[in-house]
């Protein structure tokens, strides 16, 4: 993926939360059916879990190893997660949990409005009118082109 | 012969799988084409829709999309500068300088023809070759597939990424999410926790979804300003001397297109890269120097990552094993339908090989009609702004992922598969390893304890097995050679030749 420097801020934290993830993942492996046979239900998960940890590792020690070059510049925590992926992530999060509370129409239209308003910037009337367009749009070629099945809500018993 | 073609005209004849192949590429150019929309991602999602289809009209949309996708990313690459697909990073560097003096139409037309061109050569191969390589699969047993799949896997990881241990990382992280559930030949619970929603496994669909929807959704959410240049478009039909011109080269990089295409681990967008590396050597005295709007390097890239479609389906079909990421997408989708993708497709289901050569050949057919006309209207959609693309997006994948078991777990699934990806993504891990492993994981753990046991549990006889048969000696061969090009055990080996030159021994 262009565009993105090599040495990026939290990359060597998120090296060593890998690692801790494999170390676990290999003990869970292990657990399957430990080192009891070459053939059993663990031994593929244990060469898995082993092959991310070394990998891991190896990604942590070249990262030490980038740390001391001159000019290797870090970019900003912002550059990960900067306040705009935060806030969506908190809209799409609430948009997922209410999906089957208040019904896929009702939590769609809310999502969509929210989001158009913070990411797109046009007047309301504008955001609310391509709201209902893409509601709509996707109503009527999911339920009724498609026939698939949308969420109902369990609060609204089906209104939505 | 007559089954043969009677099969392969199905498509052609029947009106409704004509009009949704049809469809199915008009919306791939449009999806290939805005830049933040992928093919993967439109054909993860659509599988979730469409599996309740009979298996025709499914694998008739699917085909058009993709053959559309690959090709509509060359239009937002030659009109904004914004490759609409990986595949179309060739065609960024010649189309736009084409495109801003002037010769946008040009551009366009010739890129047409030749992806055209090269979509039948890929497709031609695979319908003469899939057959060959599949008697022979017939001989491949479980240490090959798994050699295969492990190949595949690194193939992905090393040629995609930025590096290659986190490469071998997103692939075995892969393997490891599709271990989870019932073991299918013990029914002992591997990472299940005791929890009986783990026990079928990982919902496959809401991880693609959760991975090339949510994930590079979120990715997209920091270009949200890039401006877009407007072009001016005028003659699209290219000229005939320029086609005859340029058929020799778009016959050259369609071979090397379907090669890349059918190697399992690598698609269009490296074989496009090849074939423009190919232009630039074998052109000798190109009319516009390479980089400033060379028709060459815009003719080589496109001809061959179309020819790569038909190509990917040569390994998909016959061994099981997806060329790539979207193909993985794919092979997801005909395991749903019920099909199992591997040798013996075409001996037990023939019919769907020809039907699927068949709506190949119909979706390039389409290709030429669709590419050639509605640029105008083209312009304007791709124009979405991004800011309502990206929410709609989301709503898109909440649907696709519930839509396939009527289950809201599965969207907290695709939600965590999407922030895991996200991180991932930012910090340089591909997600195209990562399904390719939930997709071949489980098929690599049973030919490994298919092998183990026949070799009665002992590792030198099953050490053995690798070496002293001919095709599993091959392809540990291949492998061996493709962990040593990635470590620096090679380096070190010429930098030690080297020194040693220059001390004169």
């Amino acid at each position: 993926m262009p565009g993105y420097s090599p040495q990026r801020q939290g990359e060597r934290g998120f090296s060593l939360l890998l690692i801790v993830f494999s170390a676990t993942a290999f003990w869970q492996s292990y657990a399957i059916s430990g080192f009891t046979g070459l053939s059993t239900p663990g031994v593929f998960p244990m060469l898995a879990s082993a092959t991310m940890l070394v990998s891991a590792v190896c990604l942590l020690l070249q990262n030490i190893d980038r740390r001391n070059i001159p000019g290797s510049s870090q970019t900003s925590a912002a550059s990960v997660l900067p306040l705009r992926i935060v806030v969506m992530l908190m809209l799409i999060t609430g948009y997922l949990f209410a999906m089957p509370l208040i019904g896929f129409i009702l939590s769609s239209a809310v999502f969509l409005f929210l989001s158009f308003s913070y990411l797109w910037r046009k007047p309301i009337l504008v955001s609310l009118l391509v709201t209902g367009g893409s509601v709509a749009f996707v109503y009527l070629i999911f339920r009724k082109l498609f026939q698939v099945v949308l969420p109902k809500g369990s609060l609204l018993q089906g209104m939505f | 012969m007559s089954e043969v073609i009677s099969n392969l005209a199905i498509v052609w004849t029947d009106p409704w799988l004509l009009f949704l192949t049809a469809a199915g590429t008009l919306s791939g150019i449009y999806v290939g084409a805005i830049p933040g929309l992928s093919v993967t991602m439109a054909t993860s999602i659509l599988i979730s829709f469409t599996f309740k289809w009979p298996v025709n009209d499914a694998l008739a949309l699917i085909t058009g999309i993709f053959m559309g996708g690959v090709y509509g990313g060359s239009r937002s690459a030659i009109l904004l500068n914004i490759p609409g697909a990986p595949s179309a990073i060739a065609t960024a560097i010649e189309g736009y300088p084409m495109a801003k003096r002037g010769e946008a139409g040009e551009a366009i037309g010739l890129t047409t023809v030749m992806s055209v061109i090269g979509g039948f050569i890929g497709i031609a191969a695979l319908a003469t070759l899939a057959p060959v390589i599949s008697s022979f699969a017939i001989l491949f047993n479980s240490r090959d597939y798994l050699l295969l799949g492990l190949i595949g896997i690194l193939l992905v990881g090393t040629l995609s990424g930025e590096s290659f241990a986190k490469g071998v990382f997103a692939g075995a992280l892969g393997v490891l999410i599709g271990m989870i559930g019932l073991d299918p030949m013990t029914a002992e619970g591997r990472f299940t926790f005791g929890n009986v929603s783990l026990m079928g496994g990982i919902p496959y669909v809401a991880a693609m979804i959760g991975f090339f929807g949510v994930a590079e959704a979120l990715v997209q959410l920091h270009q949200l300003d890039v401006a877009v240049v407007r072009q001016k478009v005028d003659r699209i039909v290219p000229k005939l001397h320029d086609v005859k011109r340029y058929l020799g080269l778009a016959l050259r990089a369609s071979g090397i297109g379907t090669i890349i295409g059918a190697l399992p681990g690598t698609g269009g967008d490296i074989a496009a890269l090849l074939a423009y590396d190919h232009a630039r050597h074998s052109t000798k005295d190109p009319d516009v120097p390479f980089g400033k709007g060379c028709k060459e390097g815009l003719v080589a890239p496109e001809a061959a990552n179309n020819a790569a479609v038909g190509g990917a389906y040569i390994p998909m079909l016959t061994l099981g094993i997806p060329g790539d990421a979207v193909t993985a997408v794919i092979i997801g989708a005909l395991f749903i339908h019920g099909l199992k993708p591997g040798p013996l497709l075409l001996v037990e289901t023939p019919h769907l090989f020809w039907f699927i050569v068949g709506a190949l050949l119909l979706a390039n057919s389409c290709l030429l009609v669709f590419g050639l006309t509605g640029i105008r209207i083209f312009s304007k959609i791709v124009e979405c702004p991004k800011g309502v693309l990206i929410p709609l997006i989301i709503v898109l994948s909440a649907v696709g992922t519930y839509a396939i078991q009527n289950n809201p777990v599965h969207i907290y699934w695709m939600l965590l598969f999407g922030v895991i990806g996200y991180f991932m993504k930012m910090y340089g891990y591909q997600v195209g390893p990562v399904i390719l492993g939930v997709i071949l994981g489980p098929m690599m753990d049973s030919n490994y304890r298919r092998a183990m046991l026949g070799a009665r549990g002992d590792v030198s006889t099953f050490l053995w097995n690798f070496v002293s048969h001919p095709i599993s000696f091959i392809l540990s061969l291949a492998l061996i050679i493709m962990l040593l090009s990635q470590t620096p055990l090679l380096r070190w080996f010429h930098h030690w030749r080297s020194s040693d030159h220059q001390r004169g021994i």
